[in-house]
């Protein structure tokens, strides 16, 4: 048993050896919570199978004498650091597939474009990936099946309600792709007893981080197993209402408060942004921050027809969009993620943009607000804050004042700053 | 062709571009525009949009471009250095990303430039990536020659950006990404794909 680990409550090896997908899964079944059975392989395997061009002596028979009893299986990458999107998932193997659906994962390690990814955050290129062989449980299997992910709480106001999506009759690839069109997390509520056995796993595993947390999640037939877990990494307002909300409900000290919010949030939140409240039409992935109002266009023409400010809308651009965006107030896709061509021209134009909120069906000429950071669509003009005078912020730096004893006029930035310098001391 | 050709791939656009995009001087191309125009192919927008398709012109230019693969019996070639460019793809449009905007503390934020050294590294990959690139324009061109010209164009923009002009990397009309995503939209044209349905 030198390079797999059957991941149960009992795994206690840290993310650089098992990586940090198993990691989470063995401590899912630590709280008692729901994990399809799986193996995982580790990175030390991964360097090996890099370095050799094979599988270490041994790992075969071990694999297949583990995934035996699993009829159908997924085979996905777990490394130390996450890399989203830049390695491969191969979905429903076959137990005679494993084997080369294990050295296509290692392999994926060195794409260029991970190699890529790798070199521009910081991330060693020596490290490997774990690969996690998990029985497969069906999203797809019936109309009480389906996949999602979840917040514990609302990761843009810090709300504390669950918020995510979800996808009946779908397997588990098909929200996090952002190909497929997610209703809310709430739709799940059709389905009480699913809905209860969420919002308990999303209690416990707080309570365990003491602090947000966010899981992957497929049902099948009416019964939850959870994928993937880790920590919330709450931003901006949302961070702030989070760690004071914590504070109230005992789980953690002003101190630790104090210490969870970094200044870098603070100064995103004086970034404009639709106020809490508004009723949000549409929401997507909030990649160009500020916010834009303007009538809908639905082409580059009508965009740059349009006498008012307007919002360019479209499934996705294309290079004739670019004269569409030149002219418009901001960007809302239906596809497309943090990277997409639309997200690098808003950028380029420094206008708020929203990508992939699914559905598109909004009318050409309808008036609407986009919130390029939460990744909000409004109908209408809501009102904008465009400094945290929400109470939150203010508790947070009363107490941060407390904490330096020196409560003069200064920025918000310096308040906490000043507070984090003395409880580091 | 070649103009017509232009204005399906870049969108409505100015005399300028489409003589940066066909190499062609200014004069010739505006004469060509002309000829397109009393041919129902074209039309000029003053004031917003420049020279613009038609339908008949966007008709026209996926009714040669088809023809010039079918005469050429590349199709099956294209596609596949097509494969190779979608493979690249994702990777550019990363390191356009992480050109602009860069994690701090876990909040995307706008990159200021201030840090000198993790721009020299975005533009040593750039540098990096256009190699690659080189050799999969160089498979698209050994089946339709003409987007061998979308070397020389990327190649241009990356030489400006090393020179110093950074916004020749995402920033500008004539960038890299820019200049990219017209190839992009061109092998979508040439090879008949939709971009999307609705």
């Amino acid at each position: 048993m030198d390079h797999l680990r059957h991941v149960t409550a009992a795994l206690d090896e840290p993310p650089e050896v098992v990586g940090g997908k198993a990691h989470g899964l063995a401590l899912l079944h630590r709280l008692g919570l729901p994990v399809p059975e799986a193996v995982v392989i580790t990175t030390e395997a991964c360097r090996a199978f890099l370095r050799d061009g094979r599988l270490p002596a041994g790992l075969a028979a071990e694999l297949t004498a583990a995934v035996a009893g699993m009829s159908v299986v997924s085979v996905r990458s777990g490394a130390a650091v996450s890399m989203p999107g830049m390695m491969d998932t191969i979905l429903n193997v076959r137990p005679e597939a494993v084997e080369d659906s294990v050295k296509a994962v290692f392999s994926s390690w060195n794409t260029p474009r991970a190699r890529t990814y790798r070199t521009l955050h910081d991330i060693p290129h020596d490290l490997g990936t774990a690969v996690i062989v998990q029985r497969m449980v069906f999203g797809d299997h019936d109309d009480r099946s389906g996949t999602g992910v979840a917040f514990s709480r609302d990761p843009s106001t810090g709300e504390n309600t669950p918020f995510g999506e979800v996808l009946f009759g779908h397997q588990g690839d098909a929200v996090v792709s952002g190909r497929e069109l997610t209703l809310p997390l709430r739709e799940l509520t059709h389905e009480p007893e699913l809905w209860q056995q969420l919002e308990d796993a999303l209690t416990r595993i707080e309570r365990h981080y003491r602090d947000a947390c966010y899981v992957e999640f497929t049902f099948e037939s009416g019964v939850l197993w959870l994928l993937q877990v880790r920590p919330g990494r709450f931003t901006g307002a949302a961070a702030v209402r989070l760690a004071t909300d914590l504070v109230d409900e005992g789980a953690i000290t002003k101190e630790e408060a104090l210490l969870r919010v970094s200044p870098q949030h603070l100064r995103h939140v004086r970034t404009p942004r639709i106020a809490p409240g508004a009723e949000v039409v549409v929401r997507g992935l909030g990649v160009c921050p500020g916010v834009a109002t303007g009538r809908v266009a639905l082409t580059a023409d009508e965009a740059v027809r349009m006498a008012g400010p307007s919002v360019l809308v479209r499934p996705e651009t294309s290079p004739d969009d670019i004269r569409g965006l030149a002219a418009a107030a901001g960007v809302v896709t239906a596809r497309g993620g943090p990277a997409s061509h639309a997200a690098v021209v808003a950028r380029s134009m420094g206008k708020p943009g929203v990508v992939g909120v699914g559905r598109l069906d909004l009318a050409a000429g309808t008036l609407v607000t986009i919130d390029g950071t939460s990744g909000e669509v409004v109908l209408g003009t809501p009102e904008i804050v465009t400094t945290a005078a929400d109470t939150h912020l203010h508790r947070l730096l009363e107490w941060a004042d407390e904490v330096s004893g020196d409560d003069s006029e200064r920025p918000e930035t310096e308040r906490l700053e000043a507070a984090q310098a003395v409880l580091r001391r | 062709m070649t103009v017509l050709h232009a204005l399906r791939c870049v969108g409505s656009t100015d005399v300028g571009r489409v003589a940066a995009f066909t190499g062609l001087g200014e004069s010739e191309v505006e004469s060509e525009l002309i000829d397109l125009a009393v041919a129902g192919l074209v039309t000029h927008h003053k004031g917003f949009g420049g020279w613009q398709l038609t339908e008949a012109g966007k008709a026209a230019d996926a009714e040669r471009t088809a023809a010039e693969l079918d005469a050429a019996g590349t199709r099956t070639a294209l596609k596949e250095a097509f494969e190779d460019f979608l493979v690249l793809n994702p990777e550019l449009l990363d390191l356009c990303t992480a050109w602009q905007v860069r994690q701090v503390d876990g909040v995307m934020t706008i990159n200021d430039h201030r840090d000198a050294a993790y721009d020299d590294r975005v533009v040593r990959m750039f540098a990096d990536f256009h190699e690659r690139a080189v050799v999969v324009i160089g498979e698209l061109a050994a089946a339709v020659p003409r987007f061998g010209r979308y070397e020389t164009r990327l190649g241009t923009a990356l030489a400006r950006a090393r020179a110093g002009e950074r916004k020749y990397l995402a920033d500008t009309i004539a960038s890299f990404h820019t200049v990219w995503a017209e190839l992009h939209e061109d092998l979508l044209a040439t090879l008949g794909i939709q971009r999307w349905t609705t």
